[in-house]
């Protein structure tokens, strides 16, 4: 048993590992033609790669993505699988435009669109634990409702899935930084950036040092345990699905101020996102600074991918180059392979069973 | 003496069924207790009245001369009774020390962090006074199940118990580890800990407790010191009439061989040769015992020879037929019985019905389907049947696997395997946690098979059922069979070094074909 797992660890660590080192190795070879022979081909890719506005709009692209996977790490350390993130993006994108557009203030909008978020998230939590659903399904409804839902009030009050626009967010500039070639783009960006930055770091330390960090994991790997410690597990899973609501609404909200309107279309301006936060934070092994990280590799390579396409560089037809960072999901996932889920995750629990 | 713990005429109803009946229990402080009785006998059901997770119909409970009213686990907590549940409430992927704590961190800066410094001086701390060895740091699913069963001895002691409630504690672990919690209960009571373990094995009882109380059905069948009493007396207190402890029976007559095993190799999951290279032969009509202390192969033996793993290298042949490559299927339609030794995890589906859990195995044969649909009826029978015959309870078809005690599960596998007419049966650890009453039942089951002809390997680490069942006994040690003895000649101290391994001097050998024996 002790070796098993202990092999779970090893195998699934090397395909990280390996992952990882790949990127840097090819990183590297890029680097070599940049520097050797910046006309050729991979020259111009690595250039392409090492543009401060490439950082830029990864960091913008990263926002909601990791956000939404920090909510998901606390509801499913907790016990509840949260596929629904996807569903939490999109009411919030929708209600931070519609409550900016109604308070006249973007950031009143950004609290609505959390708020809203919450709500559906408590929804949730509640046919979850209390009416004991089948997490996936209902997660799947809270998308599905989502989906249908923002465009349709949408219509309603702008007469069409796209809302008017109300403008974005000032970016926050930190003098002397800014300047700095690449990283500078770290000092020069929107305040949902930063807002991202300390919810990873504030996640991190919530689940690893404060006591409900630890009710939290606990609920999730043996809910009984933590139920003959006297500590009330539904309470915990409820307190830690809410969260991912709050999360997941700051993403959304930042999302749609970041472009300043909500377009409705199709999959809807999320387009996935919330799917890709799942990837993301199984990939991140539940780490929020891990989420982050393969978020920065997946909206990275998304970045790159709209930059290739306008540098027109090489001659591969765009949606060839479109499908990037869709591989990469695919490829990591492969590699990565056996994330160990919580114990409990997906599993009901009653107080009192016997 | 002080008593600590004073049970008064407890009652405990549930519909249709009285668990417990006008119970008395006196509980001396700084002893240890140990309440004996068959599986259903109202053991665990008196207890949970103690640590309040039920309620009495009738009766008090008096905790250190006061009477009490537990409405929950907490309340006793608070009053310093503490339970170890058979099955541990630990959080694998975290530390010793986390999960001890769980629940009672100490916090700093405003409570908002768990002070992980102290914690884990609370914890070297406890584990030194009453001289437990473990690591404060290490993971729970790192470490054995006997260090797991200390850190919830710790986590009770955390929580201030001064009454100590262990639910079968000794089932999971090996004699070593038993060895090391008996030590460990001893140093607990010197330091003014008190401590009830429930049981249904009697040697324990005897060994570790100061008083032991005797459940049956219900009722306090009487309370004796340990010391002045035998046995066989106490085997009776459990089960009501006189109870065989050793068997009597005629010598083997074995005749053709039904099974040969010849220069077997099975690696494990890392590749290390867990079965190294074993011939053995059983015959019909005889028992061959193995005994070994457990993982020195026999898990990896007997997968080979049921179809659950191929071997690596070597022929497995039953009735001159080799069947070395045949799927469990085929194994199963050439007349080979199974009893796995963990029963929950292979004998039985948890949540299926036993009607269910009647077919499987059989879900082939022509008796039951025809042409892909089940026959219910039929299989209904068929579970009932087992039920009837081999005393499973409650006898109800429709009960679900999970909500039947350990000894009753063991006992609808074996009726179901049984019932299968097989030529052969591997029989591993067919008693392992199963009370006095089923075990001396499934023990008559096997001889009756032998009586009857057939062929039986039996696997056990219990030394007193390989050696009182067996027609030979062979003894494995890292993945070889050291020898083969006779059972009846063989001591204990030559058993106990060929299990390490050590060819001790004379020893009572018999020959792989058995010629020794006539």
């Amino acid at each position: 048993m002790t070796n098993d797992s202990a092999m779970d660890r090893l195998s699934s660590m090397s395909g990280r590992l390996f992952i990882a080192a790949a990127a840097v190795l090819s990183l590297a070879v890029l680097a070599g033609f940049g520097l050797l022979a910046p006309a050729s081909t991979p020259g111009q890719i690595f250039w392409v790669l090492a543009s401060k506005s490439t950082l830029s709009s990864t960091l913008r692209l990263s926002v909601p993505i990791v956000l939404a996977a920090l909510g998901g790490i606390f509801a499913e350390k907790s016990g509840i699988i949260n596929i629904g993130l996807e569903g939490l993006l999109i009411i919030s994108a929708f209600a931070a435009i519609f409550g900016a557009d109604a308070t006249g203030s973007l950031w009143l909008g950004f609290l609505i669109g959390i708020v809203a978020s919450t709500l559906l998230a408590a929804v949730f939590a509640v046919v979850c634990i209390e009416f004991r659903a089948d997490q996936i399904i209902a997660g799947l409804a809270v998308w599905l409702i989502a989906l249908g839902l923002a465009p349709f009030a949408s219509q309603v009050f702008y007469g069409g899935p796209n809302t008017s626009n109300v403008g974005t967010f000032d970016t926050i500039t930190v003098p002397a930084l800014a300047d700095i070639p690449f990283f500078g783009a770290l000092f020069d960006a929107s305040p949902a950036v930063y807002i991202m930055f300390l919810a990873v770091a504030a996640s991190w330390y919530v689940l690893n040092r404060t006591t409900f960090g630890r009710w939290v994991r606990a609920a999730g790997e043996n809910p009984k345990a933590l139920d003959t410690a006297g500590v009330d597990v539904s309470r915990v899973r409820y307190a830690a699905v809410l969260l991912s609501g709050v999360l997941s609404g700051m993403g959304g909200a930042a999302l749609a101020i970041n472009i300043g309107q909500f377009t409705g279309n199709g999959p809807t301006m999320v387009n996935g996102k919330g799917f890709i936060a799942i990837v993301a934070y199984l990939f991140g092994n539940y780490n929020p600074v891990g989420a982050l990280l393969s978020t920065t590799l997946f909206a990275g390579l998304d970045a790159v991918q709209l930059r290739l396409q306008t540098a027109d560089v090489i001659a591969v037809p765009d949606s060839l180059v479109q499908a990037i960072p869709f591989v990469a999901v695919i490829v990591v996932l492969a590699l990565v392979g056996k994330t160990r889920l919580p114990e409990a995750a997906g599993e009901h629990y009653e107080s009192g069973e016997e | 003496m002080e008593q600590a713990v004073h049970l008064d005429g407890i009652t405990k109803r549930f519909p249709g069924v009285v668990a417990n009946d006008d119970v008395d229990l006196a509980v001396e402080k700084g002893t240890v207790h140990a309440l004996l009785g068959e599986n259903g006998a109202g053991k665990t059901t008196l207890m949970n009245v103690l640590y309040g997770l039920y309620q009495p119909t009738e009766g008090t409970v008096n905790v250190h001369g006061e009477t009490q009213q537990f409405d929950s686990p907490r309340d006793a907590i608070d009053e310093g009774v503490g339970m170890i549940h058979q099955h541990f409430m630990l959080v694998d992927p975290m530390t010793v020390t986390e999960n001890i704590t769980l629940g009672n961190e100490p916090r700093k800066w405003l409570g908002l962090t768990v002070d992980s410094e102290q914690s884990r001086e609370q914890v070297r701390e406890l584990s030194e006074r009453y001289g437990f060895d473990v690591d404060p740091d290490a993971r729970i699913e790192d470490v054995g199940v006997g260090v797991q069963q200390r850190v919830e001895i710790l986590k009770a002691l955390y929580r201030g118990a001064d009454v100590l409630i262990l639910d079968e504690p000794t089932a999971v672990l090996t004699p070593q580890e038993v060895e090391d919690l008996f030590r460990v209960l001893e140093e607990l009571t010197d330091q003014g800990k008190t401590i009830i373990f429930i049981t249904h094995k009697l040697g324990e009882a005897m060994e570790a407790a100061d008083e032991i109380t005797v459940l049956r059905e219900g009722k306090n069948v009487g309370t004796v010191p340990a010391d002045d009493i035998t046995r066989e007396e106490l085997a009776e207190m459990m089960v009501g009439r006189e109870v065989l402890l050793d068997l009597d029976r005629e010598p083997a007559e074995p005749g053709r061989s039904i099974l040969d095993v010849d220069d077997l190799v099975v690696e494990d999951d890392r590749g290390v040769r867990a079965v190294d290279g074993i011939s053995l032969e059983v015959r019909a009509g005889e028992v061959l015992g193995i005994a070994g202390v457990d993982g020195n192969g026999q898990s990896e033996l007997v997968e080979a020879i049921t179809g659950l793993q191929m071997p690596d290298e070597g022929t497995i042949t039953y009735d001159d037929v080799d069947r070395t490559t045949d799927s469990r299927r085929e194994r199963i339609e050439a007349g080979l019985a199974y009893i796995p030794e963990d029963r929950q995890e292979r004998g039985l589906v948890m949540d299926f019905d036993l009607v269910e859990n009647g077919l499987l195995g059989s879900q082939h044969a022509a008796d039951y389907t025809s042409k892909g649909r089940i026959d219910w009826n039929h299989t209904r029978d068929h579970a009932e049947e087992i039920i009837e015959e081999y005393d499973v309870r409650p006898p109800d078809a429709n009960a679900h696997a999970k909500s039947l005690s350990g000894g009753n599960q063991q006992k609808f596998v074996v009726g179901r395997e049984f019932a299968r007419d097989p030529r052969l049966v591997v029989a591993s650890h067919p008693t392992r946690g199963v009370d006095v009453g089923s075990m001396e039942f499934i023990h008559d089951q096997i001889n009756a098979l032998r009586e009857a002809g057939r062929a039986v390997l039996l696997i056990s680490s219990n030394l007193d059922e390989v050696q009182s069942l067996s027609d030979r006994l062979a003894v494995v040690y890292e993945g070889e069979i050291v020898d083969i003895v006779d059972p009846e000649r063989v001591t204990e101290e030559q058993l106990g070094l060929l299990m390490a391994g050590q060819q001790p001097d004379a020893v009572p050998t018999i020959a792989a074909n058995g010629e020794g024996h006539q």
